[in-house]
């Protein structure tokens, strides 16, 4: 009788697993918890002390390459960042190779520049979509400008204050990939490994763990990971925003699916032994 | 014929293969000066491909329509979506609109792609959920060391998870963070390591097969 009972958990709509999801992520949006963020992995700590340690007026160049399916985690990984290169009065060069990360990258530059009173073409600069990534990475290589003549404006590169004295990635301090594709590891490989430029992540949750082999040998200098290394970078640099907010939703999610998982193993071993 | 479907292309492939190997060890301005071509031969093929792709694209669906073929109605949404995104961004020549203060090609990404691709990919949440609870049978050791690992990786990642370790397991002195980087640190990465290396030798033969004329599969069946 019991035993029948409890069979009839693995027949249960799945439409109230949904719903139930559904008010654990909205809940806390609506009305938020403010659970304490305690730990800083090492990762997103070397990535932040790696950016903090560049001298004033170096170069970074950001490759955003994330569309609006992985905005949530992604996005405020990259104004996190941005805000930090901007914060050390950085130079900043973005480039893209994902053709619906453009829209992103403009909601970015449209508000958070002015915080830091940054000028667009002295300050930073924002380059066009490209096709083929591997190609022009290698391109950048020997001449920066035989690929980005023009910036997003079409005004010519080479003139803009904000590039002055880069040729190619000699003149690169580091390079910020935030990515919800491979292209971190083309970062790595092409770049990073053969031309010297140290190479800093910004990646999704799930993807995380794949990037552990670069950690490790060094060919990563640091790397962020998901909502929750966006959270400990805004921590990090004081700018709470999108990260530590969605933390709480984060945090119900993943307990649910725990709960959910393990409550489903434990009736299946009562079923078994009953 | 022969001459032009198979040998003609197969020494441009083994001639170009070996230069652009070469190349990549060799740094001397002529090879660098080859890369560099090669490149914008390769970015200027991408476009071309795009091109096709859509043709592509565009055909296959349109076909699909012509034969009410099953979801047919699915495919009208693909050409909706393109000239939803092409037309306005044509018309609108790079000028703000009105109160919006934003490009036509600019409204359409943040009211419409943004949306609708972000919906997409939240209602995976949805079904991995239902899924952790329907399909996650602990039936063995290896699927118990799996539900482990993962158990300890979820609760370690969200701050929540931190405290209720902290509070039913404090005692031991090892934090979750410190466990889950002993996992991601040692045998993730070994397991990582080994698919990375295995990868990459797969690649670099499969790339001796093309230059030399092996593996032929690109040049269709001809």
């Amino acid at each position: 009788m019991l035993k029948e009972k409890l069979q009839k958990f693995f027949k249960i709509d799945r439409r109230w697993i949904f719903l139930l999801l559904a008010v654990v992520l909205f809940a806390p949006i609506i009305k938020p918890i403010g659970l304490p963020n305690k730990t800083i992995s090492r990762d997103v700590q070397h990535a932040f002390d790696y950016i903090d340690k560049l001298p004033a007026g170096s170069f970074v160049l950001f490759s955003l390459d994330y569309d609006p399916a992985t905005r949530p985690e992604l996005h405020p990984q990259a104004v996190a960042m941005v805000r930090h290169a901007f914060k050390k009065n950085l130079r900043v060069g973005v480039v893209t190779y994902i053709a619906g990360s453009t829209g992103l990258i403009g909601q970015i530059f449209a508000t958070v520049p002015a915080e830091y009173k940054k000028v667009n073409g002295s300050d930073y600069v924002i380059f066009p979509y490209m096709a083929n990534a591997v190609a022009v990475m290698t391109q950048m290589a020997s001449d920066f400008y035989g690929i980005y003549d023009k910036d997003q404006d079409g005004r010519d590169a080479r003139t803009l204050p904000v590039m002055q004295g880069i040729k190619n990635y000699k003149n690169i301090a580091m390079i910020v990939s935030i990515t919800g594709t491979s292209m971190l590891d083309y970062w790595v490989a092409y770049v990073g490994d053969k031309f010297s430029v140290p190479v800093v992540g910004g990646v999704t949750a799930i993807s995380q763990p794949g990037y552990g082999p670069y950690l490790q040998t060094g060919q990563l200098k640091g790397l962020i990971g998901g909502m929750k290394g966006a959270a400990e970078y805004e921590s990090l640099i004081k700018e709470p925003g999108k990260g530590t907010s969605g933390i709480d939703s984060l945090n119900l999610a993943h307990l649910l699916v725990l709960a959910l998982i393990l409550t489903s193993n434990i009736i299946l071993l009562i079923i078994k032994y009953l | 014929m022969k001459l032009i479907k198979k040998q003609i292309p197969l020494a441009i492939v083994f001639f170009f293969g070996v230069l652009t190997l070469a190349s990549y060890y060799v740094p001397h301005k002529v090879s660098v000066d080859f890369m560099e071509m090669m490149n914008k031969w390769e970015n200027i093929v991408s476009a071309f491909a795009f091109f096709l792709g859509l043709i592509s694209l565009f055909y296959s669906h349109y076909h699909k329509i012509s034969r009410k073929a099953d979801g047919w109605g699915y495919s009208l949404f693909v050409y909706i979506g393109f000239f939803a995104m092409v037309v306005p961004a044509i018309l609108c020549h790079g000028k703000l609109m009105g109160a919006a203060g934003q490009t036509a090609l600019g409204w359409s990404f943040s009211f419409m792609y943004n949306p609708l691709s972000a919906t997409m990919f939240a209602v995976l949440a949805f079904y991995i959920v239902s899924t952790a609870y329907r399909s996650f049978r602990i039936k063995s050791l290896q699927a118990f060391v799996l539900f482990m690992a993962a158990f300890l990786l979820i609760l370690g990642k969200v701050p929540l998870g931190q405290i209720i370790w902290d509070s039913v397991l404090g005692w031991t002195g090892a934090g979750v963070d410190q466990v889950i980087e002993w996992i991601m640190g040692v045998p993730a990465v070994a397991g990582k390591r080994g698919i990375m290396i295995g990868i990459a030798i797969g690649a670099i033969v499969t790339s001796f097969k093309i230059i030399f004329g092996i593996e032929r599969q690109y040049m269709g069946k001809d």
